[in-house]
């Protein structure tokens, strides 16, 4: 008896050692695989150029609308279904006029519509407004509103909803629509189904807004009245979306049920979506490889499993989807050796930024090329191209701060500049060791500081104690939503605005303008003069626009008809496994 | 005049008064806990309001309007008043981050916890005991250094990585068990089919939970019944010819059975501070995914209220432990007493 007992404990040993043997067996076979299915990826990538519409402001112009031929011919599959979609953590509210979180984006897009919805090129196209005209001034825009929509719970929807959420929701609760319905003199409704909105003055991107994400619209009959945080319907919501809430089980998943009533006949094609809560970013990938997860986006993807994920052939990755992003460092222009334009100039030569794509990114970027990147058709000039102006020159920069009066000490050092960085945001902390080897070799002692992001918005933000911070702003569908507020002049402690302290009149107007201009000629114009301001004086480098992959099940199709990939899944379906 | 009957509950009135002292003594070790949790908490660097506003320029008056919700722009003391008020007529408070009451939240969350530590705790004791026994019985060195071995380094892995490579072997590699959650979110089971289902999404978070505590059981056990073995009653019992297996378990392990008591106690609240990474990593529902959360939202309700949670966890565990060991020994049972 005492020897049967005696052999189990090695035979735990064994296994534990068989088990590691496996493990390194997998770590190898991984990458044999790969050849084959990278074609795939790389062909996502190059449909998917930098195309970014200019087409917000038409002029006086009337967009009608059928829904969007192009996309529902797209998808052919079949109904039924239900797809697993993850989500990093539980939503701060399901409420989507009072949020701008991403995850509480991504389940709201699929309950909620918005008046319009933007296609791949950041068109508008007819979603509870079926047409609109915009006026000669640029003042006014008209919605026509579809007929015969309900809500959710079987009430009809009309323009009083509308006007309601405008003005009791967005106006009060949107961190980011609130800025825009500033802009906004008056809501009315001349019928149950026409809304005539007024501008103060002319703002080019107004249109690109009213999307679920920027102008969700609201059911005024569950919210009138009420406390609107408050309200069950925040975290049980009604809308007018493909989908219908059915439960939240905090902290697992979240569940959504097809609409049968849904005004776009026949769709949605699933019969229900449910987001999975998966909190750590490698479980996401693994979720995906073991068929758990039907769709990861780029979000919420960790950029070290992209190789992996890619080489996977139950998967489809999608590159390059979604809203312009620029990643950046922004510079204190308050920090004595970085007062000076010269000084920043020679940073940026300093700053290898195609090694930077290649080592943060795992190559999902493209280097910066000027102030706004180039994911704008409007913004993208060749002649402020910083790969022309600032290609990396080590010698070119030191000569530069010599002349810039940042001289080198008896030990050959220039100083010491503390880079401020969101440790959770790992392009920010592999990018940020590359800021400090590049940057040593000019002469300058970078002292990192990885802090939690609350930590950081109080010390770049609202305190201004750093030299040199990682930051990343996207901008939906118009340079003037999201990226203007890296240079206007910004005095106060908000979070995400210019906190490099750089102030220019000249560039404050320019920007101001480019915003009221309707016409997409003469924002070029001004665009292209504000960059040449811009890309000498850099009080920040944009160091590389982000090209992310979103990675699906080869179940799903129908996806990424929509410029953002949470926004319609009506179009969606999962074949059978 | 002493009666048999009142002979018999002397004892036991003096343990019940054993009892409502060590719960006395628990309330303020209790508030203690609750007011340097609540400071060290709301001084530490990291503003809530800033994770609330999202990752976009929110309009000053619209940050200062949050701040006034939730009360944020009063000062410190105050708040810690007010807190301590609304505790004491049984109200956590209300969650910033989920805009939720944070008992509704905390409630949602206590099952999976419970499920899931007390499942790992009861392994561990099994697994841990067993093991521990095998070594201090074995006449072969190779097989307890083999246990040993095994016992540190199960003690020295750090749980969340054990928990990764478990759900890389069992999950993505083998694909028999599911890598996230508590249930398959696909199509929700019911009845028992459900149970089912929640037991193999249980095994692999139970697994990485319960290393760490099996190799500290298996070690005290091994130790503390190698001292009994090698006492004098046990060398009389041996020489009465009581039989070895009944020597075992019945005379050693009885009183070898106190101090791994005590460690399996004074190990449960550790294994709920674990608990925070294990169900990170698998998904877990519980109140360590919410803790976890909550301190990267600055979510200071929930997080003094999770904290006093655990504090109270842990008192209670301790005083369990207390009776247990009463239980076993006599000595203790009977008191002043004796």
């Amino acid at each position: 008896m005492k020897k049967k007992l005696a052999l189990r404990p090695s035979a735990l040993v064994g296994l534990t050692l068989l088990a590691s043997l496996w493990l390194a067996a997998c770590g190898d076979s991984t990458p044999t695989t790969a050849p084959a299915t990278t074609a795939a990826a790389t062909a996502a990538k190059t449909s998917a150029a930098p195309v970014a519409g200019t087409t917000a402001a038409a002029g006086a112009t009337t967009v009608a609308g059928t829904p969007a031929a192009t996309t529902t011919a797209a998808a052919t599959g079949a109904k039924g279904g239900t797809a697993v979609v993850a989500i990093d953590s539980d939503p701060d509210t399901l409420n989507l006029g009072a949020t701008t979180g991403y995850s509480s984006g991504d389940v709201g897009a699929k309950i909620f519509n918005g008046l319009v919805w933007l296609d791949g090129t950041f068109t508008p196209q007819p979603s509870l407004a079926t047409s609109w005209t915009i006026s000669d001034d640029g003042k006014t825009y008209s919605f026509k509103l579809r007929s015969g929509v309900t809500w959710h719970d079987g009430k009809p929807f009309t323009s009083d909803d509308v006007k309601f959420t405008m003005e009791e929701i967005l106006a009060k609760y949107h961190p980011r629509t609130m800025a825009l319905m500033k802009r906004v003199k008056s809501v009315e409704t001349p019928d149950p189904l026409s809304v005539v909105v007024t501008l103060s003055e002319p703002y080019a991107p107004y249109l690109l807004q009213q999307t679920v994400f920027d102008s969700p619209i609201l059911p005024k009959h569950i919210f009138t009245g009420t406390d609107i945080l408050k309200n069950p319907a925040s975290s049980k919501p009604i809308g007018t979306g493909p989908f219908k809430f059915v439960e939240w089980n905090r902290g697992s998943s979240i569940r959504l049920a097809r609409n049968e009533n849904y005004w776009e006949a026949g769709k949605p094609l699933l019969d229900g979506i449910v987001f999975q809560i998966v909190p750590q970013g490698a479980n996401r990938s693994s979720g995906l490889e073991t068929g758990e997860i039907d769709f990861v986006v780029d979000f919420y993807l960790q950029k070290s499993d992209v190789k992996r994920l890619e080489s996977n052939p139950k998967l489809q990755p999608r590159r390059g989807q979604g809203t312009p992003a620029i990643d950046f460092i922004t510079l204190n222009t308050k920090t004595a050796a970085l007062a000076t334009k010269e000084a920043r100039q020679a940073v940026t030569l300093a700053v290898n930024r195609k090694r930077m794509v290649d080592q943060a990114m795992g190559g999902l970027a493209r280097t910066g090329k000027g102030p706004f990147g180039d994911g704008f058709k409007l913004v993208y000039n060749p002649d402020t191209d910083y790969d022309k102006l600032y290609p990396y020159d080590v010698e070119k920069a030191k000569t530069l701060l010599d002349t810039a009066g940042v001289k080198a000490g008896a030990d050959g050092s220039r100083g010491t500049l503390r880079l401020v960085y969101d440790s959770a945001r790992p392009q920010f902390v592999s990018g940020a060791q590359l800021v400090k080897e590049n940057l040593k070799l000019v002469g300058f002692n970078v002292e990192l500081q990885p802090l939690e992001r609350s930590v950081m918005i109080q010390k770049v933000f609202a305190d201004r104690d750093f030299d040199l911070t990682f930051q990343s702003f996207s901008s939906s569908g118009d340079p003037a939503i999201g990226y203007h507020r890296l240079y206007l002049t910004n005095a106060t402690k908000t979070q995400f605005l210019n906190a490099s302290g750089y102030s220019n009149l000249k560039v404050d107007e320019l920007l101001n303008k480019a915003a009221v201009t309707p016409k997409s000629e003469d924002r070029v114009k001004l665009y292209t003069e504000v960059q040449t301001i811009l890309a000498a004086d850099l009080p920040s480098i944009v160091l590389f626009d982000e090209e992310g992959v979103d990675f699906a099940s080869k179940r799903l199709s129908g996806l990424w008809t929509s410029s953002d990939s949470r926004d319609r899944w009506d179009t969606v379906s999962l074949a059978k496994s | 005049m002493v009666t048999i009957k009142d002979r018999a509950i002397a004892p036991v009135a003096a343990y019940l008064e054993y009892i409502l002292r060590r719960v006395l003594q628990a309330i303020p070790l209790l508030l203690g806990v609750v007011v340097v949790n609540f400071l060290l908490i709301q001084l530490a660097p990291g503003d809530p309001v800033t994770v609330l506003v999202g990752d976009y320029p929110a309009p000053e008056e619209y940050v200062k309007q949050v701040r006034a919700e939730y009360g944020l722009d009063k000062p410190l003391w105050e708040r810690l008043i007010l807190y301590l008020g609304s505790l004491l007529r049984g109200n956590l408070g209300y969650s910033f981050a989920n805009r939720q009451p944070v008992a509704d939240l905390i409630g949602q969350r206590l099952g999976p916890t419970l499920l899931l530590t007390l499942t790992a705790l009861g392994l561990a004791t099994i697994i841990g005991v067993l093991l521990g026994l095998l070594a201090a019985r074995t006449r072969f060195r190779v097989v307890d250094s083999t246990t040993q071995v095994t016992a540190l380094a199960g003690y020295s892995i750090p749980e969340f990585w054990l928990g990764q490579l478990l759900i890389l072997v069992f999950a993505v590699g083998l694909g028999w068990l599911p890598s996230q959650g508590m249930r398959t979110v696909r199509s929700e089971a019911e009845g028992w089919a459900a149970v089912g289902d929640i037991l193999t999404h249980l095994l692999l978070p139970t697994l990485a939970l319960s290393v760490r505590y099996i190799a500290v059981i298996s070690r005290i056990t091994r130790a503390s019944l190698l001292e009994v073995l090698s006492s004098d009653f046990i060398l009389g019992t041996r020489a009465k010819g009581v039989n070895e297996s009944r020597v075992m378990w019945v005379h050693a392990m009885r009183n070898a059975a106190a101090p791994i008591i005590t460690v399996i106690g004074f190990n449960f609240g550790f294994l709920l501070a674990g608990s925070a990474l294990i169900e990170t990593v698998f998904g877990w529902p519980g109140i360590g995914r919410l803790l976890f959360d909550s301190i990267t939202k600055r979510d200071y309700p929930v997080l003094t209220a999770i904290l006093l949670l655990i504090s109270i966890t842990v008192v209670l565990a301790n005083l369990l432990t207390d009776l247990a060991y009463a239980l076993l020994d006599p000595r203790v049972r009977l008191g002043k007493s004796n």
